[in-house]
């Protein structure tokens, strides 16, 4: 807990130091972070492997792009209203997508996505077709509240939403609930001979996994100010899937990191080549040869930490 | 009383007659073992009884209740606990969490999806005593899928009991012990049997281990019931001994 105080500390006073280009990096970082450790309930938890998150993601996006281009709704109403909607739209998905285990569920997931991929080209009045959503405002509230509209201001409001995911997150997998997660991922045969539903189980975290997903989709929107098809490309949930594994899958900060990570490879090796994914490539291999724990494993390691 | 009803029940894979009308009764208290030579069915009695495959006939009472057409995870949570004949657990989790996860699954707690200090200590103090009656406190810290074979049994067992079953089912305990694991197991069953007042349904196919623990045995061949009684009865049946004892009484 007072890792964690000192941490969102820290993060709170980077606004006083960063140049603006650095802030829009890092606000642009804990957002994939956030949608990194939605995708680790998943994965990391309950060994459901979804290749399409990107789903989730684009949803929220354009859930929230149509909030605040259509309607008046303040900014934090209309990205909390998005991520909500898109957990409640995956309650359908998780039912579908459970019916099957293993790398057919993955299918389904990924069927999922580029399901809502061709929707989001022909579904021109609420998505944009392949033109997307332009000019995405920051709405203000009532009372004249516009905080969130500056460069710092988004980022806190970003920086709220994944400390507050974080904290959800990590009281669910310590929870009852959670054990049965880590029931399902060791060797679900037995968890369903002990009593438990595990099915019931599978769609919650896939709607709780989605719905934030969905809360980081909902944020990008008025970051970037656009929404487009690529938001709901499998190339995303690729991109997402390798964060949660080089982060350090099962342990929620670690995808964050590995957030960070990505970002900052990106940046660094595009700046030389635009082959900058074949090098980031060999990086991933790397990691899974002789770090499978990941960043934040080898950060325990290190020093001798408890697993959060 | 009887606690568990099997009525003409059926299994057909096919052409394959798994199980072959099978009535039988288990009353509250009993220890009961069912024997056979391997493909005698008593696997596939099993998973009939815990609802894992269904039956193609015939019906399953359970507490007086008809639970044929309730699924696994159901019968469970009425009060059937098994064990499987390969060990089954969760590796990766400390025997005690293994234990702690088997007894929460009877508590209305089970779908808290918050965290906390005590929100696991009905279930924590029910598997930690399970553990101990089964002998494995000493282990408790240790991964599960660390410990001895012949532990990791008795854990399967502990996760059962953990769970404060009405009908304890397991398959096989002493499946690949060596002769001093299966002796050590033997008596560790046998003392809690003793104890507890338990109702045990038995697979097992050590003569030994049948004889020590059951007060009733039921022999199965070819999917159907050919004998049926207290050990001495069956052990001085002569269709059980052409069908399977061989010489062995």
């Amino acid at each position: 807990m007072r890792f964690l105080i000192a941490v969102a500390a820290l993060l709170a006073l980077l606004p006083f130091g960063l140049p603006p280009y650095a802030m829009t990096l890092l606000t642009e970082a804990l957002i994939l972070g956030l949608f990194a450790m939605s995708l680790d309930l998943m994965v990391g938890y309950a060994r459901l492997i979804s290749f399409g998150h990107a789903a989730a993601y684009g949803f929220g996006a354009y859930a929230s792009g149509n909030f605040l281009l259509h309607t008046s709704m303040p900014l934090p109403c209309a990205v909390l209203l998005a991520g909500l909607l898109g957990g409640l739209v995956a309650i359908g998905v998780g039912w579908v997508c459970t019916q099957a285990t293993g790398v057919s569920f993955s299918m389904l997931t990924l069927a999922y996505a580029q399901l809502l991929y061709a929707v989001a080209f022909k579904w021109t009045p609420v998505t944009g077709a392949s033109d997307g959503l332009a000019g995405i405002p920051r709405n203000p509230g009532p009372f004249g509240v516009t905080w969130w509209s500056t460069k710092a201001g988004f980022y806190y409001l970003t920086l709220a939403c994944l400390l507050g995911t974080f904290v959800f997150c990590r009281e669910l997998v310590r929870s009852p609930f959670g054990a049965v997660l880590r029931g399902i991922r060791e060797n679900e045969a037995k968890t369903i001979a002990l009593g438990y539903n595990t099915r019931r189980y599978k769609i919650a975290i896939v709607a709780i996994s989605f719905g934030f997903a969905g809360l980081a989709g909902a944020l990008y929107a008025p970051f970037a100010g656009f929404a487009n098809t690529e938001l709901l490309f499998w190339l995303l949930s690729g991109q997402v899937l390798i964060m949660v594994i080089v982060g350090g899958a099962g342990t929620l900060i670690g995808p964050v990191l590995g957030a960070v990570f990505f970002l900052y490879m990106q940046q660094q090796l595009s700046s030389y080549t635009d082959s900058w994914a074949l090098f980031f490539g060999v990086i991933f291999v790397l990691f899974v040869l002789f770090m499978p724990e990941g960043i934040w494993g080898l950060i325990l390691s290190r020093f001798g930490k408890k697993a959060a | 009383m009887a606690l568990l009803e099997l009525d003409d029940l059926t299994k057909r894979y096919g052409g394959i007659v798994a199980v072959d009308h099978v009535t039988m009764r288990i009353d509250a208290g009993e220890v009961r073992a069912v024997i056979g030579p391997n493909g005698a069915g008593k696997t596939s009695l099993f998973h009939l009884i815990t609802g894992v495959v269904k039956a193609t006939e015939g019906s399953v009472r359970f507490a007086d209740q008809d639970v044929s057409a309730l699924p696994a995870h159901v019968r469970c949570q009425r009060g059937m606990s098994r064990t499987f004949q390969l060990t089954s657990l969760f590796p990766e989790m400390s025997a005690r969490d293994n234990t702690r996860l088997a007894a929460q699954a009877r508590e209305g707690k089970r779908w808290l999806p918050l965290g906390g200090s005590g929100v696991f200590h009905g279930a924590a103090q029910r598997g930690d005593a399970a553990l101990e009656r089964l002998g494995l406190t000493h282990v408790a810290d240790r991964p599960a899928g660390l410990l001895s074979h012949g532990d990791q049994r008795l854990l399967e067992v502990a996760m059962a009991l953990a769970q404060q079953p009405r009908l304890l089912l397991l398959d096989e305990p002493t499946q690949g012990l060596s002769v001093e694991e299966t002796a050590q197991a033997v008596e560790v069953l046998a003392s809690l049997f003793a104890s507890a007042g338990l109702t045990v349904l038995l697979v097992e196919h050590d003569m030994e281990v049948v004889f020590r623990l059951a007060h009733k045995i039921t022999v199965l061949h070819r999917g159907s019931v050919i004998a049926d009684g207290d050990p001495e009865t069956v052990k001085a049946d002569e269709s059980v001994q052409n069908a399977y004892l061989g010489g062995f009484a």
